[in-house]
């Protein structure tokens, strides 16, 4: 066993260090985001809020490895992220392949994780029956619902053999309707799969509703104004009553007021 | 505060399915729905009946004035041979008992023809393919080979055909030569295009699946490439195809080209007219079938 692997247990999951990200060059760079420090430990349902163009979807563009910090660093497990090796990514749209079934698109997350061809078909629908998507394997992508092929993304990134899932607004496009009952499967599937996850969204609701802990972005350039853990029970109860709760009801005045307050103020340069 | 700790595991029948308003508001219309009433439709068939009876009717009057340019004063078979005689001609040439062209039947010269352009195209294609995929993902070539190509694609075959001849001969290899020449630089074109254009959205998601480069190219790249690319393998037979008598101008025979070249120097121009008849005709059916073929495969993209 190597060095890392055997650190691995007392490592966090995700590891942000004074992660500053600028676009541009020179004089006419403009930050985005940071000094940013964020270390999320395995299991948490982390989940970044903030203002339209605060820097969340670039935070979580960095964590995934899409994009490279332009000072400090990002590690999860220790090392720097590769996208579907650290992590399974859920975009805010499905961006499911159109030339596959939706069966065909979770195969190729499993062609890619070495799972034998042999075992696809029972991985796949048992994938597909854990996000409510039973029988549909041999249909293609666009005879689904939106609301369906954001389930069949979800799938496809669970079938990624990664520690950490990552999703960076995945019900944004979506009727409220549709983005309540997602919500709740998503609360579900991950308590039941124990993976760590980090949430990008705008939603004051799905924040809290998601996350057991919450972490608020300040304008532009995105800065850590607060970290507030969640302690409303992961499993166990119906999210009706979860959404009824008191705690939550709390959780969520709070947060929306910080939220407001930080929209206004841009981090300190 | 991990969501483990709680070490009870939701069944997955909380998760509903969702078949809300939503559900069918999004989607779209399945194949399996008719598109439209039953009314409607007679109307479309009637009006694809009437688009198929105005062609027939140009068609008829097309040879109606040939006929009558043909038969307008004292006939002359080698300016202006009639409907009649063509036909007459085609029958002769076509009939597989008969003396046919030089010894060969219209068929056996078509087929001789089309063994070339089956050749000869398909290393153009082939060659094509090849580089497009290495000029749209490797940039550097894209950027030394994209001039070069358009400069030989907007050369007509004949400008390099001498060269052709006289570096290869005069037998089978210049004319497949040609032809290839004639056939590689549309598909690559296109190709190298489609390639660079490949949605980044979709390559990001085959990354986050865990896709290195080359399982990018396999799943996303050249499968999204690939409706445009079958345009530009249809511009590239359609080029070959047309390139056929160019190709044969020089010991062409047996061949479908050289037998319109060679009776045109006797002024034979009833076999000439059947040659052509045949290069077009022949042309349309394979067009046609690659287009049914673009068809096929990208029936996704018509619906995404």
């Amino acid at each position: 066993m190597s060095p890392a692997a055997e650190s691995s247990s007392t490592q966090p999951a995700i590891a942000v260090t004074a992660v500053r990200r600028s676009f541009g060059r020179g004089a006419t760079a403009v930050p985005a985001l940071g000094p940013i420090d964020l270390t999320i430990a395995k299991g948490e349902f982390a989940v970044i809020v903030g203002a339209s163009g605060c820097g969340k979807s670039t935070l979580l563009r960095l964590i995934a490895g899409f994009d490279t910090a332009s000072e400090g660093t990002v590690l999860l497990a220790g090392e720097a992220p590769v996208p579907g090796r650290h992590s399974g990514i859920v975009f805010q749209q499905p961006r499911l392949l159109p030339w596959r079934t939706v069966g065909g698109n979770i195969d190729l997350a499993l062609s890619y994780a070495g799972v034998p061809q042999r075992d696809w078909p029972a991985t796949r629908d048992a994938l597909l029956e854990r996000v409510g998507l039973v029988g549909l394997a041999t249909r293609h992508t666009w005879e689904l619902s939106g609301g369906q092929q954001q389930r069949v993304a979800i799938a496809r990134a669970l079938a990624v053999p990664a520690p950490v899932l990552l999703l960076d607004e995945p019900f944004a496009a979506l009727d409220a309707l549709t983005r309540e009952v997602l919500q709740e499967d998503l609360r579900a599937v991950s308590a039941e799969s124990g993976r760590t996850a980090v949430l990008v969204t705008h939603s004051v609701d799905e924040a809290v509703f998601l996350g057991s802990r919450i972490v608020v972005l300040s304008a532009r350039p995105g800065q850590i104004v607060l970290d507030l853990p969640v302690d409303l029970p992961r499993t166990g109860v119906e999210p009706a009553e979860i959404r009824a709760s008191s705690e939550f009801a709390r959780i969520r005045g709070e947060l929306a007021v910080e939220l407001r307050r930080s929209a206004a103020t841009p981090g300190a340069a | 505060m991990g969501i483990t700790a709680y070490g009870y595991a939701m069944s997955a029948t909380t998760i509903h399915d969702l078949t809300g308003p939503q559900a069918t508001a999004t989607r779209r219309p399945a194949r399996t729905q008719p598109p439209s009433t039953p009314r409607s439709s007679s109307a479309a068939r009637r009006q694809v009946a009437r688009e198929v009876a105005l062609r027939v009717g140009a068609v008829v009057a097309l040879v109606a004035i040939w006929w009558a340019v043909s038969a307008w004063g004292k006939p002359d078979p080698t300016l202006r041979p009639s409907p009649l005689l063509v036909w007459h001609t085609f029958l002769d040439l076509a009939n597989p008992a008969g003396a046919g062209y030089n010894g060969l039947t219209l068929w056996g010269h078509l087929a001789t023809s089309l063994r070339r352009i089956g050749i000869g195209a398909s290393a153009g294609v082939g060659a094509g393919l090849v580089l497009g995929l290495l000029m749209g993902t490797i940039r550097p070539i894209g950027i030394v080979l994209a001039p070069l190509l358009n400069f030989v694609r907007a050369l007509p075959p004949l400008a390099y055909f001498s060269l052709v001849v006289v570096w290869f001969g005069i037998d089978e290899k210049p004319k497949l030569m040609l032809l290839a020449i004639a056939a590689l630089p549309p598909v690559a074109i296109v190709t190298a295009d489609a390639v660079s254009s490949a949605p980044k959205a979709l390559v990001e998601a085959a990354r986050s699946l865990g896709a290195g480069r080359l399982g990018t190219i396999r799943d996303v790249v050249i499968p999204s490439a690939l409706p445009q690319v079958l345009v530009g393998v249809r511009l590239s037979v359609a080029i070959a195809y047309s390139s056929v008598v160019a190709a044969e101008t020089v010991n062409g025979l047996p061949g479908i080209g050289g037998m319109v070249r060679d009776a045109q120097n006797y002024n034979n121009t009833a076999v000439v007219l059947v040659g052509i008849f045949a290069i077009g005709f022949s042309g349309l059916l394979i067009d046609g079938a690659i287009a049914l073929a673009t068809r096929r495969t990208s029936r996704w993209r018509s619906l995404t």
